[in-house]
């Protein structure tokens, strides 16, 4: 589902709001239920709620250390909150193609290596050419890893999460290190994810693409959701132009220190 | 999917793994370095020493010394940033979300790896066992020999059992780098269980026994309390058989036990399973 398709399923933008709790559509691709987590004294997550549908695409914003990676690592399943569940797909085995906010890969090995390397825990047969086309990485494909920029590092990690075409991908902050060419193709991929059912989750800051392809924005602050709906909807709940602007008037910064 | 198809799927797993552990070892200069170093001091000391002009049995005596300290070297040296590695570099949290499991991810790195230092040992001791027909004087003709006193047998012996070493040590260093989350932790585990095991164990012995704290007869289980003492009591029970009165199974329960120990340490802790 997209703005796309001109559905928007969850309005949702009380500022003080504790947990945004959704009732469970008839399938989701991702139900994570009341999680909560600290770091000693320090609470990232608290009593969040999020439920995601095959083909949506949903946009975290939030400042540095409100609790995004965290979550995304609860959403990939590669991390256990201190309370809550998180349920993927239909069952237990479906797959979610993750990408870590700092991707980084054995060195020795060219990019068409260490993608296959990957494509061998996945049953169906993957075209690794097809891949490297998707993600912009097939004039490098017979580079070594540590030779990649930042950038097509992160290209690379994109490519190792869609291995296996996963019914949800999660990306921690894809379009960080790319140039603005980069960024829109980035973000032209995701759609086109969503558009083949693909639920997909992802942090960013980079907010202009986020207001045209995301369905729904959830702004995390402080460990809390603190306003999600439609990019539109919260621009215009803010009284804003545009999302920056929203996201300004919808944040305070200063209660993030120390997270 | 069935259990038959589980374990189908982490065996494949296991071997994939496996595989890019073995090619990362072969593109790892400094592995790469210490394995010939360690080639070169095996056969130097067989070329250079007397052993080899004695026989298979002097051999095995002059070499027991530096295989005793260069193999633990070896093994840690190969695999006590493994596991670490992969977590900080994230590929621990990717790999889990390609469904591998901890028994498979660790199994593939210790048979990877283990691979590239089998080779290393084997081969090494392999070229200087050949040395011996080569240095050695001809039998004299007015003597009657007895076989069973040296034969390539008793080296064979010392050889497997110095492969048991190798992995062993190998898989205490697997452990420590699934157990250690910085790189200090692994280096400080690494030194700490080496020195322990090249001179700690057996210095606490003869301190023990200088001490009178225990007697002779307790020597056998404290040395089968370090791989190193394990492996020493296995050479001369079972490769040099000096007739030792104390059975060597103490010391194959401590070698085993270490083994065992390590590589389930190493999977409980590289990483936590999530629900």
């Amino acid at each position: 589902m997209s703005d796309r398709d001109g559905m928007v399923r969850e309005v949702a933008s009380e500022r003080d709001s504790t947990s945004e709790s959704v009732s469970a559509p008839s399938h989701v691709a991702i139900e994570a239920t009341g999680l909560s987590h600290a770091f000693g004294d320090v609470v990232v997550l608290d009593d969040v709620t999020l439920s995601v549908e095959p083909g949506e695409i949903v946009a975290l914003v939030g400042p540095n250390g409100s609790g995004k990676t965290t979550l995304l690592q609860f959403l990939s399943k590669v991390r256990a909150p201190d309370s809550g569940t998180v349920t993927i797909g239909a069952g237990d085995r479906t797959r979610v193609g993750y990408l870590p906010q700092r991707p980084e890969f054995r060195e020795g090995f060219t990019v068409a290596d260490t993608l296959r390397f990957y494509t061998q825990f996945v049953e169906e047969g993957v075209d690794i050419g097809t891949t490297l086309d998707r993600v912009g990485l097939s004039g490098a494909a017979d580079r070594r890893v540590e030779a990649l920029s930042g950038g097509m590092t992160r290209l690379l990690g994109l490519g190792r999460a869609l291995v296996g075409d996963p019914d949800v991908v999660v990306l921690d902050e894809p379009a960080s290190g790319l140039d603005p060419g980069m960024v829109e193709r980035l973000f032209e991929i995701v759609a086109e994810l969503a558009d083949e059912g693909t639920a997909v989750v992802l942090s960013s800051h980079n907010l202009g693409p986020v207001e045209r392809t995301a369905d729904r924005v959830v702004i995390l602050d402080g460990g809390r959701f603190v306003a999600t709906g439609s990019p539109q909807e919260l621009v215009e709940s803010a009284g804003a132009t545009d999302l920056q602007t929203a996201f300004g008037a919808l944040v305070s910064t200063e209660e993030v220190e120390g997270r | 999917m069935s259990t038959a198809e589980d374990l189908t799927s982490a065996v494949d797993d296991l071997f994939t793994i496996a595989t890019r552990e073995l090619r990362t070892v072969v593109r790892t200069p400094a592995v790469v370095a210490l394995a010939v170093v360690f080639a070169l001091t095996v056969v130097g000391v067989a070329a250079a020493g007397s052993g080899a002009r004695g026989g298979y049995v002097p051999l095995v005596l002059d070499l027991l010394p530096f295989v005793e300290a260069l193999v633990p070297l070896l093994g840690f040296a190969l695999c006590y940033r493994t596991v670490l590695a992969d977590r900080r570099s994230g590929e621990l949290d990717v790999l889990r979300t390609f469904g591998v499991e901890r028994a498979a991810y660790i199994g593939g790195v210790f048979l990877g790896r283990s691979l590239a230092l089998v080779a290393v040992v084997f081969g090494s001791l392999f070229v200087a066992a050949a040395t011996v027909p080569v240095l050695s004087p001809p039998d004299p003709t007015f003597l009657a020999l007895n076989a069973a006193a040296d034969s390539p047998v008793a080296f064979v012996r010392f050889a497997v059992l110095t492969v048991v070493f190798a992995l062993t040590t190998a898989a205490v260093a697997l452990a420590v780098s699934a157990a250690a989350r910085t790189a200090r932790q692994a280096i400080a585990l690494a030194v700490g269980l080496l020195v322990a095991f090249v001179v700690g164990v057996d210095a606490a012995t003869v301190a023990g026994l200088a001490a009178g704290r225990f007697g002779i007869d307790a020597v056998p289980y404290l040395l089968a309390a370090s791989p190193n003492g394990a492996f020493r009591s296995l050479v001369f029970g079972v490769a040099v058989e000096t007739g030792q009165a104390t059975t060597p199974l103490v010391a194959l329960v401590g070698l085993g036990g270490w083994l065992a120990g390590a590589l389930f340490v190493a999977v409980v802790t590289a990483w936590k399973p999530v629900e």
